[in-house]
């Protein structure tokens, strides 16, 4: 392999990890925003708040307390992060997403959930200090090596996770009676409701399930983010950047755009220099909304006239 | 008969209270600006720990005098840092104020105290513009970006034999002073700098630039000017990259007193090799040294280990109550005690101010190397 | 409109007093800082509440306004009201560009569009430090008033007049044509009006008039970073907008006074300050849908 031709693949090996990354954040996002066309801007907190759930069930409960091997103590706290994702999201489903349904308002729940945000992250201030926790999964320091090319073993499962979670949403929406009634919402709320479907618990539903993808994502990441309480806001602004790439709501839209956002990440890095990555991500972004408003795959939406 | 005694043992309490008052009215105030919210909050939480646990130790005031503490939140911020400072000053009246943590704040609250003249002590900026700018009243016993980076160059030049190098930091004032400090000497030796790369400080994933550095051709330091966390992420990719010792490559990462001890530990096996100056070190033998970690872990717990930070606050509060002791007793005397102070012994060193108010005082700091256990291994380069 | 004559004298007496009550540099800093985010929030409350765009980007004319002036009056001499003027010009014309987009976008996608904008703006300027020192800052910048007083009503004044030329700018044809857009562009197209023309308009006064409050805000602290623009500023504008009332005059006003005197009275709570004003923000939009000024309204109706 040349030199050039190695460093190609490398950094698009590092791009596509990156971007999966992104991916995990974002797809509860854009799910999120499918289905209730809101915004919910403490969805990175939700995050970090999973992976701060895990390190302390692989760390104090898996391994101190049960006794468990690594790798068992991770997955343990992968579930555990599952679980503090979806609880989360019954929270801000109740207090913030529901009493503001019907209003109809883009702003206020956006602004509300920026609030939730704040206090989030403050509160997790209070609870676990500013200064960066080290969580190391069974897999984060192993390095695979295929000849001249390198990826941490994480990344791998990152790539493994978001890849099966996708699916199994896709197969979800596709194929169970829930998944077709939540489209049936997402398309036509009202519509749905006289069709004999509970709108409001399909939608905090779908929450739950969005919350819970962040919970996870949170265990993945916790290896690979600084994690301290802040570690939510260095991606949040990128995630919601991927999503209206991807096209809001649209969840294959969703990952191509965030491995996309990744692989360019990893060049302009490479020949421009990484505190360039910013402005080349929302150039970018800027120029896609003048080229294709709706997205890489644009999905037909009626709007109502 | 008790309700009768409890009336006796308030009405005494009413009768001694004002006196009481009036034995404490010898009393040092000194303001603290620390960011306590944000990220800067890394900072300002271990400096806090520092100084509380320094006023402990002066419960009893010295020579009669008390010191009282007012803590403000500048956040890292220049309009906070600003706010806060002329809310203490108004407020508080201190006779000496410390802070802040971030470049950026203090140097915008330095010309705010010089016209106030109330005494500015500074223990965590490096920016150089802070004793470059001619203020009578700022006094900084950390080192400064020059002070940290000069010695890094010259190690690397003649101890190490580099000719290239690759410096990395942070995109703050802080990390590009740093940066600079490294840069101008090692080329004015005859190093070559292969390319100065800076990230954000919410960058996670250092894959990509160590990518970028290993097609660099051959690289023999890196000198690294970021915090323990984004430090930890960049030394394990450059070891995945095969660059630095900790991976099986040849590259030397350098780093300044930036990263406590315990960083190796965090890095693990990515961190064998790493060089980098110490000024606080908590394996020294000195009695000062270790009277302050057992102190730390009285009141903190018994597995922690104190880093510099808090190190340098615990020292700044040593200093006041010494210009204290030295029988200062408002702002003016105690300008002219630190002015005057040689050699007074700190955790941190010794404490000496130059002209500029800087400590030019650097006997104590030293390399350390991390060996393969994690360990240091002191180096004797000075 | 009797009351509206006797209004502006009364602000001008409250104006004129408050550094009276409020003695101490630090309360007549705050005052300042009170003024410009006033002027703040007037420029987003006319692009958000009577225009009904959302702009999340509103922070980079702020930008602009603080780093154009200064960089004229540091590096190039400039006296500072020439250089106000033109950075206020330069923002008003960014404003301008940003509207270009908002011709073709709505909701959401314009939200994220105008933070992507404010995202751009703040990169360029740390990035590009030829001009503007990037993230070591620009030091030792004078006011243009040198007492904090003066500097006050210098402020506050202009917010004043910004005030009533709104006021006037929404109760004309003008300010119809604003909420008709707001309320249903397409109808308000089929009945003639040019929707994109009108979003320029508001989009590049809003703008403009963010710059405007940004010219002193390097001098009031001093010091010039970056980072004082980040996108959160952006958000604490649209809360301060949101809190007072969206789509009334008084109600910004209101809501940068309670926002900036709001996180310095909550000072001694330490580590719970961000906290309990991120609950006060999810509390007031949850219960509170039309601000303090809606609140204010329902309370004196109920009476």
């Amino acid at each position: 392999m040349t030199d050039l031709l190695a460093l190609i693949v490398q950094q698009s090996v590092n791009g596509v990890y990156l971007g999966c990354l992104y991916v995990m954040v974002a797809l509860g996002l854009t799910l999120i925003y499918g289905v209730l066309n809101q915004i919910n801007f403490a969805h990175a907190d939700f995050v970090t708040v999973g992976a701060f759930a895990a390190l302390f069930t692989a760390t104090r409960l898996g391994t101190k307390v049960l006794g468990l091997p690594d790798t068992a103590a991770y997955l343990l706290s992968m579930v555990a992060a599952l679980g503090a994702g979806a609880l989360l999201g019954l929270a801000i489903n109740a207090a913030v997403f529901a009493p503001l349904r019907d209003r109809g308002d883009e702003l206020r729940p956006l602004i509300a959930t920026i609030g939730v945000s704040v206090l989030l992250e403050n509160f997790q201030l209070w609870l676990f200090g500013p200064i960066p926790y080290q969580f190391d999964s069974p897999f984060s320091r192993e390095t695979i090596r295929i000849g001249r090319i390198f990826f941490s073993a994480q990344s791998v499962l990152v790539v493994a996770v978001s890849a099966m979670a996708i699916a199994a949403l896709y197969a979800f929406m596709k194929f169970t009676f829930l998944g077709k009634a939540l489209r049936a919402v997402a398309q036509d709320r009202e519509t749905a409701g006289l069709m004999g479907i509970n709108p409001n618990l399909l939608i905090a539903l779908t929450i739950v399930i969005a919350s819970a993808l962040a919970g996870v994502g949170g265990a993945l990441l916790g290896p690979v983010l600084v994690l301290t309480p802040f570690a939510g806001a260095s991606v949040i602004v990128k995630a919601f950047a991927i999503v209206i790439i991807g096209g809001f709501g649209n969840m294959q839209g969703t990952i191509i755009a965030g491995l996309l956002v990744g692989i360019i990440e990893a060049f302009t890095v490479q020949y421009l220099g990484s505190g360039l990555i910013d402005l080349v991500v929302f150039v970018l972004l800027l120029v896609m909304l003048v080229v294709r408003p709706t997205g890489l795959i644009a999905e037909r939406k009626e709007e109502n006239v | 008969m008790n309700r009768a005694l409890w009336s006796f043992a308030v009405a005494a309490g009413f009768a001694i209270a004002p006196l009481a008052a009036q034995a404490q009215d010898k009393v040092i105030r000194v303001g603290v600006l620390m960011p306590i919210s944000g990220p800067g909050s890394y900072f300002g939480v271990m400096g806090k720990e520092g100084i509380d646990l320094a006023l402990d130790q002066f419960k009893a005031g010295v020579n009669g005098y008390r010191l009282q503490v007012q803590y403000e939140d500048s956040a890292c911020s220049p309009l906070q840092a600003t706010n806060t400072v002329k809310r203490v000053l108004d407020q508080f009246k201190p006779h000496i104020v410390i802070g802040e943590e971030c470049s950026d704040a203090t140097l915008a609250i330095a010309p705010i105290l010089e016209q106030a003249k109330v005494v500015q002590l500074n223990a965590g900026s490096v920016t150089m513009k802070l004793t470059e700018s001619g203020y009578k009243y700022v006094f900084r016993i950390f080192p400064n970006a020059e002070q940290q980076s000069l010695p890094l160059a010259k190690v690397a030049y003649e101890k190490l034999k580099a000719r290239t190098a690759v410096i990395l930091h942070e995109k703050t004032n802080a990390g590009q002073d740093n940066a600079d400090g490294f840069e101008k000497p090692f080329v004015a030796m005859g190093g070559k700098v292969l390319a100065k790369i800076d990230f954000a400080r919410d960058v996670n994933d250092f894959t990509a630039i160590a990518t970028r550095i290993a097609s660099l051709g051959k690289v023999d330091v890196l000198p690294t000017f970021a915090l323990e966390g984004q430090t930890v992420r960049l030394s394990q990719a450059l070891a995945q990259a095969r660059i630095v010792k900790g991976g099986g490559g040849g590259a030397v990462q350098m780093g300044s007193i930036w990263l406590p001890y315990g960083y190796d530990q965090k890095a693990g096996q990515a961190s064998e090799g790493y060089v980098r100056i110490v000024q606080f070190d908590p394996t020294e033998n000195r009695k000062v040294v270790q009277d302050f970690i057992k102190a730390f872990r009285a009141k903190y717990g018994a597995d922690k280990v104190p880093t510099h930070i808090n190190a340098h606050a615990y020292d700044a509060i040593l200093l006041v109550a010494e210009a204290v002791r030295r029988g200062a007793t408002d702002t003016e005397s105690i300008r002219d005690r630190f002015t005057k102070m040689k050699n007074v012994e700190v955790t941190t060193g010794k404490i000496t101010f130059d002209a500029k108010g800087q400590n030019a005082d650097l006997s104590v700091v030293h390399f350390v190397e991390t060996q393969k256990d994690l360990s240091w291994k002191g180096l004797n380069w000075q | 409109m009797k009351s509206r004559l006797v209004a502006v004298p009364i602000a001008i007496l409250v104006i004129a007093a408050l550094p009276w009550l409020l003695q101490t540099p630090y309360w007549r800093g705050i005052l300042v800082l009170c003024a410009m985010n006033v002027l703040l929030a007037l420029s987003l409350n006319l692009v958000l509440g009577y225009t009904g765009q959302l702009n999340l980007g509103q922070s980079a004319f702020f930008a602009i306004g603080a780093y154009v002036s200064t960089i004229l009056v540091r590096t190039y001499g400039w006296n500072f009201w020439a250089a106000s003027l033109a950075a206020v010009a330069a923002a008003g014309l960014l404003g301008l560009a940003l509207a270009a987009f908002a011709v073709r976008l709505r909701g959401h996608y314009l939200a994220i569009a105008s933070l992507g904008f404010a995202v751009i703006t703040y990169q360029v300027l740390i990035n590009w430090e030829k001009m503007t020192e990037g993230v070591r800052g620009i030091y030792g910048i004078l006011p243009p008033v040198a007492s904090t007083t003066g500097l006050f009503y210098l402020v506050a004044g202009i917010a004043l007049a910004v005030y009533v030329l709104i006021d006037n700018l929404v109760r004309s044809p003008v300010g119809d044509t604003l909420r008709a857009i707001r309320e249903d562009e397409v109808s308000a197209a089929s009945l003639g009006v040019n929707a994109a023309l009108w979003k320029a308009f508001a989009f590049g006064l809003g703008a403009a008039i963010a710059g405007l409050a940004g010219c002193f805000y390097p001098g009031f602290v001093g010091t010039l970073v970056p980072d004082a623009f980040n996108i959160i500023e952006s958000f604490t504008m649209m809360a301060m907008v949101i809190v007072g009332g969206m789509g009334t005059m008084i109600g910004p006003v209101i809501g940068a006074i309670v926002l900036t005197f709001l996180p310095e009275l909550l000072r001694g709570f330490g580590e719970f300050r961000l906290m309990i004003y991120g609950l006060a923000l999810m509390l007031v939009v949850l219960f509170m849908p039309g601000g303090i000024v809606q609140a204010w309204r329902t309370l004196a109706r109920s009476r």
